[in-house]
């Protein structure tokens, strides 16, 4: 769908078009489907996420500023639904920004590094990324998948912007480690067939 | 990064490469490194490594490897169509409430002014039978019962929503609805038998009486219910309310005011009994001097009735034999029956067996017997009965059509459900069993009869309609996830052919029918659920 398309849909819907409401549901719906699955740890959230988020869609279509990509307003909507999610699940958040700025980062290999890479499929990488904490996924869902700036991060996760970058790279550490241990297991279950 | 001239004792940290290749750092700061990257392999060589690592996630995460389910392909309307749906539902069954009240009691009570009362077990069961009049004695239980089967529900369908509610919350309301319970309705005397307990002639209970003892004896006189579990059981007292007993030998000598429901191995009653009697025992005997006032419903091995009935007898016996007299109509279903000379039955007799009726010459029947020799199993060597399963086939077709076209969000949901096996199975069989169970209580407590009837509809509804998400699942498995309507319409008529071929096999079929029926009912739950959950959130 083109910008003037879009445009077009939009203010059809906005006028209570239901036809338009469908199309542009069809047009966006897998995606932040998809979005939601990587943000929410089990499927029947992120349907019910899907959901809902469409639904506040509607509601607040009205205030959405047509001079920005309605992608970038699309995802900041599920973003802060998704997040929303997690946090009433959360008495304390798994990592305070205090926290993250304090943990020491250990200076990767980049050989250990691209093996990681090549050694993983796409599959794996997201199984691991379910095991991270949720705002270390979250940081990586919304750079990674929903391409979203750093001051779009920052006031989703309500973190400082100065520590999304340090956000983003502990989140990569944790789920390199988590991948290593997948790794490990493994070997260690391949070890143990063998003996 | 502090720039010096051995460019290795410079290197800037991983925060700062990061930054830099995702266009975060000011000219300055990002100037030098770009110097530095200039002059130093390592450093070039963790950069390069992380950039491929932005590309590898993005492509990891932005990877299309799941499509978005069939129930959400629709795009959400505004939640009053959802309400709409509980309208129409809760509409449909105020209309069968009022049909039932308005056409169907009617009719009834005119068929039962006309002589043909009775004829209908279910509506003996519960509407004019034992089962309904006799169960006030277990009206704190059953109460119970509903109450714990409403919460269970309650807090299943609202757990996704437990977290909102604050602690205090949920205690008040808990509070709430425990001042909102009525009080106990009376007391009881509780005894405990060492070994035995006798209540002797001339003393009288109160209130209800409870026995648990190895012998009891009720020669005095108990104004409430008497509840007992005993091995041995008499009594010749009166009991003013109902006698609720467990036990192996029971003999009631004594006049009942109420109803009796006794389960135990012999029974001989030889008393006069006011209102009802229920009996599940392996012989009974009723003397010629007792007389039941209501109706007898009885499951039992060997019967001998020769006192009097005033009401319907229901019976499941194995051989029964019948010297005494029955007011209104009998249906018995046993091995065998006979009716001696001095046996009367005034109403109806509707009698299934395989072996004919012996009727003594002096008998007196008010019509002549009807007579059903069942028939074991289906006969496979006629051709009525295969297309007697093509119509079967051909009714659930068009049922399960007429669900796909009217509500194809919810056959897919359904459909989806059926997938999740084991969820699937647990569930069914809890609702299978517990649908039922809360329907009676629905009807006997306050929750209502209405509300009792539409659960008993809607059970046999669903496990109806069960059959028809296997089936569909089964058509999946054979046929592939195609989309469309034409696709799903010929998965589920695959789906209910091999269903029905499977339900006729000899001995299994009748497995597999139960099997369906418990998958079925589970996948109609889970889908049940998943529609009502976000109308609770959107309520939240």
């Amino acid at each position: 769908m083109n910008e003037a398309d879009l445009a077009q849909v939009l203010s059809q819907v906005r006028a209570g078009d239901a036809d338009a409401w469908g199309e542009l549901y069809r047009q966006y719906a897998p995606a932040i489907f998809r979005f939601c699955r990587r943000l929410l740890p089990a499927r029947e959230d992120a349907e019910d996420a899907t959901t809902e988020i469409f639904m506040k869609v509607r509601q607040k279509l009205g205030t959405y500023d047509s001079s920005r990509p309605f992608t970038a307003w699309l995802y900041k909507v599920a973003s802060n639904h998704c997040w929303d999610t997690l946090r009433r699940r959360r008495i304390r958040q798994d990592l305070e920004t205090g926290d993250v700025d304090a943990m020491p980062l250990e200076h990767p290999d980049p050989g250990q590094l691209e093996r990681l890479q090549n050694e993983h499929t796409s599959k794996e990488v997201r199984t691991g990324l379910a095991k991270l904490p949720d705002r270390a996924r979250a940081a990586l869902v919304l750079r990674y998948y929903a391409d979203m700036s750093y001051d779009e991060i920052a006031d989703t996760l309500g973190v400082r912007r100065a520590f999304v970058g340090v956000l983003l790279l502990r989140a990569r550490h944790q789920l390199r480690d988590a991948l290593g241990e997948t790794e490990a297991g493994l070997a260690a279950k391949s070890g143990g067939r063998k003996s | 990064m502090s720039p010096s001239d051995d460019p290795s004792a410079s290197h800037f940290d991983e925060v700062t490469g990061l930054l830099y290749l995702e266009g975060q750092l000011d000219d300055d700061h990002a100037r030098e490194v770009a110097e530095h990257l200039a002059s130093c392999a390592a450093c070039s060589q963790l950069l390069r490594a992380l950039e491929k690592e932005s590309v590898w996630l993005r492509e990891s995460l932005t990877a299309d490897d799941e499509p978005i389910p069939a129930h959400l392909i629709a795009a959400p309307q505004r939640g009053a169509a959802h309400w709409g749906w509980i309208a129409a539902f809760g509409l449909c069954a105020g209309g069968l409430y009022t049909l039932w009240n308005g056409m169907v009691e009617p009719w009834l009570a005119q068929a039962s002014q006309a002589g043909f009362s009775q004829g209908n077990v279910l509506t003996m069961l519960f509407f004019t039978g034992a089962f309904w009049k006799g169960w006030d004695a277990m009206r704190s239980l059953t109460e119970f019962l509903a109450m714990a089967t409403l919460g269970t529900v309650a807090i299943w369908l609202l757990r996704k929503q437990w977290r909102r509610f604050t602690a205090i919350a949920f205690v008040m309301g808990a509070l709430a609805c425990a001042l909102a319970l009525p009080p106990a309705a009376s007391a009881a005397d509780i005894e405990h038998g060492d070994p035995s307990y006798t209540l002797p002639a001339g003393q009288e209970v109160k209130n209800d009486l409870i026995v648990v003892a190895d012998r009891t004896r009720i020669d005095g006189d108990v104004d409430g219910d008497l509840i007992v579990f005993s091995n041995t059981l008499t009594v010749n007292g009166h009991v003013k309310g109902d006698i609720l007993a467990f036990g192996s030998a029971v003999r009631v000598n004594g006049p009942v005011d109420g109803n009796i429901r006794i389960c135990s191995q012999a029974l001989t009653l030889d008393s006069n009994v006011a209102k009802n009697v229920m009996v599940w025992t392996g012989a009974l005997e009723l003397d010629e001097k007792s007389a039941i006032g209501g109706s007898l419903t009885m499951f039992s091995g060997a019967s001998e009735l020769n006192g009097k009935v005033a009401g319907d007898l229901l019976a499941y016996s194995g051989t029964l034999e019948i010297n005494g007299s029955l007011a209104r109509d009998a249906t018995i279903r046993g091995d065998r029956l006979v009716i001696g000379p001095t046996g009367e039955i005034q109403g109806q007799t509707k009698y299934t067996g395989r072996r004919q009726p012996e009727v003594a010459s002096g008998a007196k029947l008010g019509s002549p017997i009807q007579i059903t020799v069942p028939k074991r199993g289906p006969d496979y060597s006629r051709v009525g009965y295969y297309w007697h399963r093509v119509l079967f086939w051909g009714a659930s077709f068009l049922f399960g059509l007429m669900l796909l076209l009217l509500a194809p969000g919810f056959f897919a949901d359904a459909g989806q459900a059926a997938k999740r096996v084991g969820p699937a199975i647990g569930f069914g069989v809890l609702f299978l069993f517990a649908t039922p169970i809360a329907a009676v209580i629905a009807c006997i407590t306050i929750v209502g009869l209405g509300v009792g009837i539409t659960a008993f509809l809607l059970w046999g509804i669903a496990i109806y309609a069960a059959q028809v998400f296997v089936a569909s699942w089964l058509g999946e498995k054979l046929l592939g996830e195609g989309v469309g309507m034409g696709p799903a319409i010929g998965r589920l008529a695959l789906g209910l052919a091999i269903v029905r071929v499977l339900t006729m096999l000899p001995y299994a079929g009748q497995l597999v029918n139960f099997c369906v029926v418990v998958w079925g009912i589970g996948a109609i739950v889970l889908a049940l659920h998943r529609r009502v959950t976000p109308q609770l959130a959107a309520a939240a």
